[in-house]
């Protein structure tokens, strides 16, 4: 009675080495299947530079980077990709540069700054803000904002300076005065801060009156152009730099703070002298991150940037129109017959897409393993 | 620095800050107000007599007795310009060379304009294109139209700045003295009662098919075709999302395999969406031919490359929020490993796996550059279900860039597109809302 019991509880030793077998079986096919996504990447970079190959072969890469002389139509054709290079590079850096201090600032203040109440609403909106497809955003840019552009582009560029410029001027001027006044002796410093608020508001009014006249003389002959284009960029990379960059700025935790408080800081000098440092990596992050989805975006730059393969003049000009890496594949495939150089040249730009988005890719995950590794997230 | 200038600094900071949402707060109402606003023009409008003509030869829709007696109204208001334009003409034959030379062009496009606002004169044959077989379905492209036929455009370029100014002369001053004189105002007085224009609400604009390249009907192939591509995506990215999330978190020890994997993930989801669209190309088409030519078949699959990553991050996520105690539990029992995690940590993680679901449908749907070369299509009826292995689609992503860059009538169009793009945007920002409140709950719960 008692041994079969016994013996009823204990495996036998092919059963046991069945188990065994059965869980490597099961993990082996695990791993076939999550390196799916291995032999994905794989497969992108070979069947895009086996596509690549010829044109690089034949016409060799000096040419594409060295020439801005785009003529794919033409006998003999001529594939000078310099332009267009630098169409994309243009728009990016447009992008970034209405996104960067944007994205940022707003994610300093959903952490710190805002009520957690009003964080909890905010947070969802910028998440449902970077679902939006970006033909939407093209579509924007095309309809509404092209025409608005060519027809009031000065009075538009105008009005967006003034109504940027004199919240933050004023803020400005009330810290200028401020730092002025503490310069001098206690009994003076009203009247000083006062004169200040004068002669620093005066100044100010000025500089945005000759600022406002001299665009509102602008004369946009294209509403569809690199500033148009940078805009719409920037907006659509800001969700991800603020959701990234706020994450980070949690992630520094309280201690920090609370220690930076008690010091006697103030709310400014904590996050400038303390978070920001800390968080800088993640930051760093969140920035490229923001210029990959820029750099990357196709339809956006195929609807609104007017699709000119040609350095704007001067080479800073973004009321000229431009051409990109993006909307030169996605407009010339239908265009190119299988086979031929006009064919093959658009696999060797989609290569250097690939090749530049997987270094910033490196480049990000770098970023965040820094932070990790500092902050032992 | 001095205490006050430091809070001075503090409050400019905190200024920058919250003007710097306001700015982003700003920017998404300048951005959804017009396309809502328009988007819903798509579906809520002052539709004409020709609208609900339209509607019942068409789709037989509507009351026929209440269209029998719109149609007396319309031919009872219509019979004396049509009256106007048939004295114009035989008057035209009697007069001399001179004079019929000056009135024949003019009164050409006269008439064109007049058809494009009323449809074509009754007398004449009937007319192949659709859009020309009928007049103007919408009230304010009718009062657009109507500009059209009473003023003539003309451009003068002898201004200071060299650049045209544009022009509008009435054409009843054209044609003074003559029979067709009377024409224009009578028109003018009589447009509401001749078009009898109501309030329309048109839902069925997500489900009709198009006619002759959109000016009538809806977006019903577009649609459905978003929707193919969006649940082919999703067929082909969820199981193998999961299972790779799964083997990551719960079956892989580390080492450099595991960083391997994890590094090709985060570079899948940073490739351009374009190269996604020619890798599909070049791999599915060209070199498998999973079909001969384009295909919903094809386009899935390209997406589902592209949702892939979101749905092992999203699930990795889902499966690492599980407390340990269940798993531990589980085992205690006797359970295997493998066993364990199918029963009890991925129902726990369940919720949140749908939460990435979800999230990659909304990015399925909303991306073109994937599916221009390996998918869509501008024109035609959206495959039957057996037919998406062979046949492209047309997709709301794909049309809306097509309608606004390609068709040959953008703006007779506006109206379609802004429905499609607000069709995309409610869709996209659906899902995105449903992943959003099932974030919430799986919060809730675990909090709880």
């Amino acid at each position: 009675m008692n041994e079969t019991a016994q013996r009823g509880l204990l495996m036998s030793d092919s059963a046991c080495r069945k188990g065994r077998l059965m869980e490597k079986l099961g993990r082996s096919i695990l791993l076939l299947i999550t390196s799916l996504s291995v032999f994905a990447v794989l497969f992108i970079f070979i069947y895009i530079a086996k596509d690549a190959f010829p044109f690089i072969k034949e016409m060799g890469l000096s040419r594409f980077f060295g020439s801005a002389q785009w003529y794919p139509s033409m006998d003999p054709p001529s594939f000078g990709a310099m332009a267009i290079v630098y169409g994309t590079l243009m728009v990016t850096v447009g992008a970034i540069i209405v996104a960067v201090p944007l994205g940022v600032a707003a994610a300093i203040c959903l952490s710190d700054v805002l009520p957690f109440e009003v964080r909890q609403v905010v947070k969802p909106i910028i998440e449902m803000l970077a679902a939006i497809p970006s033909v939407a955003f093209g579509f924007f840019a095309l309809v509404v904002f092209a025409p608005v552009l060519q027809n009031h582009g000065g009075a538009l560029l105008s009005t967006i300076l003034w109504v940027i410029g004199l919240p933050l001027g004023v803020l400005l001027v009330m810290v200028l005065s401020e730092m002025t006044a503490s310069r001098v002796q206690e009994v003076r410093r009203p009247s000083v801060r006062l004169m200040g608020h004068i002669i620093f508001g005066v100044a100010l009014f000025y500089l945005l009156w000759r600022g406002g006249a001299c665009l509102w003389n602008v004369h946009i002959a294209s509403g569809t152009n690199a500033l148009n284009v940078s805009f719409i960029l920037g907006m659509m990379a800001l969700p991800t730099i603020v959701s990234v960059a706020e994450d980070s700025l949690q992630a520094v935790g309280r201690d920090l703070r609370e220690g930076s408080y008690a010091l006697g800081a103030t709310r400014a000098e904590t996050m400038v002298r303390v978070i920001l440092p800390a968080a800088s990596s993640g930051i760093a992050s969140a920035i490229i991150l923001g210029i990959m989805r820029a750099f990357g975006e196709t339809m956006v730059v195929w609807m609104a940037s007017g699709n000119t393969a040609r350095i704007p003049s001067p080479w800073y000009n973004f009321l000229a129109p431009v051409r990109t890496l993006t909307a030169s594949i996605a407009g010339d495939m239908g265009e190119a017959a299988r086979g031929t150089m006009r064919y093959h040249v658009l696999f060797v730009m989609a290569f250097f897409l690939l090749v530049v988005s997987f270094i910033m890719n490196m480049l990000s995950q770098w970023a965040v393993d820094r932070q990790r590794k500092r902050w032992g997230k | 620095m001095q205490r006050r200038a430091r809070y001075t600094l503090d409050k400019a900071f905190t200024g920058l800050g919250t003007a710097s949402v306001l700015i982003m707060a700003i920017v998404l109402l300048v951005l959804l107000v017009p396309i809502t606003w328009r988007g819903c023009q798509a579906f809520i409008f002052r539709g004409t007599y020709f609208f609900r003509q339209m509607q019942k030869v068409e789709f037989d829709r509507g009351n026929t007795a209440r269209l029998d007696k719109q149609r007396d109204q319309f031919l009872a208001a219509m019979a004396p310009a049509w009256g106007m334009i048939n004295e114009f003409e035989a008057e035209l034959k009697e007069m001399p060379r001179k004079d019929r030379k000056k009135y024949k062009a003019n009164f050409r496009e006269t008439k064109k304009a007049f058809e494009a606002v009323f449809g074509p004169l009754p007398d004449e044959k009937t007319p192949i294109l659709p859009r020309s077989q009928y007049g103007q379905t919408r009230w304010d492209r009718a009062n657009v139209k109507f500009e059209s036929l009473y003023f003539r455009e003309m451009w003068d370029y002898n201004t200071p700045t060299g650049q045209g100014v544009q022009l509008l002369l009435p054409r009843d001053k054209d044609f003074a003295g003559t029979k067709l004189e009377p024409l224009f105002d009578y028109v003018k007085l009589n447009l509401s009662k001749i078009m009898q224009p109501e309030v329309t609400f048109y839902w069925q604009f997500l489900v009709d098919k198009s006619i002759d390249s959109h000016f009538f009907g809806g977006i019903g192939p577009e649609v459905l075709g978003t929707i193919y591509l969006t649940i082919g995506a999703i067929l082909f990215a969820v199981p193998i999302g999961i299972t790779a999330a799964v083997y990551l978190c719960e079956f892989a020890r580390p080492g450099s395999v595991l960083s391997l994997i994890r590094t090709c993930v985060n570079t899948l989801a940073g490739v351009p969406s374009i190269v996604f669209g020619l890798f599909g190309l070049a791999f599915f088409l060209n070199s498998l031919h999973v079909s001969q030519s384009k295909s919903v078949l094809a386009g899935a699959l390209t997406l589902a490359l592209m949702v892939l990553p979101t749905i092992i991050r999203a699930t990795e996520e889902a499966i690492r929020a599980v407390p340990h105690s269940y798993k531990e539990a589980s085992l205690g029992l006797g359970a295997s490993h493998g066993w364990a995690v199918l029963t009890v940590i991925l129902p726990a993680a369940l919720p949140g796996i749908m939460t990435g679901i979800v999230l990659s449908m909304g990015r399925a749907a909303g991306e073109t550059a994937p599916i221009i070369f390996t998918a869509a299509v501008s024109l035609g009826a959206a495959p039957k279900i057996m037919q998406v292995f062979s046949e492209p689609t047309p997709a709301l992503s794909w049309n809306i860039y097509n309608l606004c860059t390609e068709h040959e009538a953008v703006n007779e169009i506006r109206h379609v597109q802004y429905g499609m793009v607000l069709a995309l945007i409610v869709l996209v920002l659906a899902l995105n809302m449903a992943a959003i409140v099932i974030r919430a709950r799986i919060s809730k719960k675990l909090k709880g």
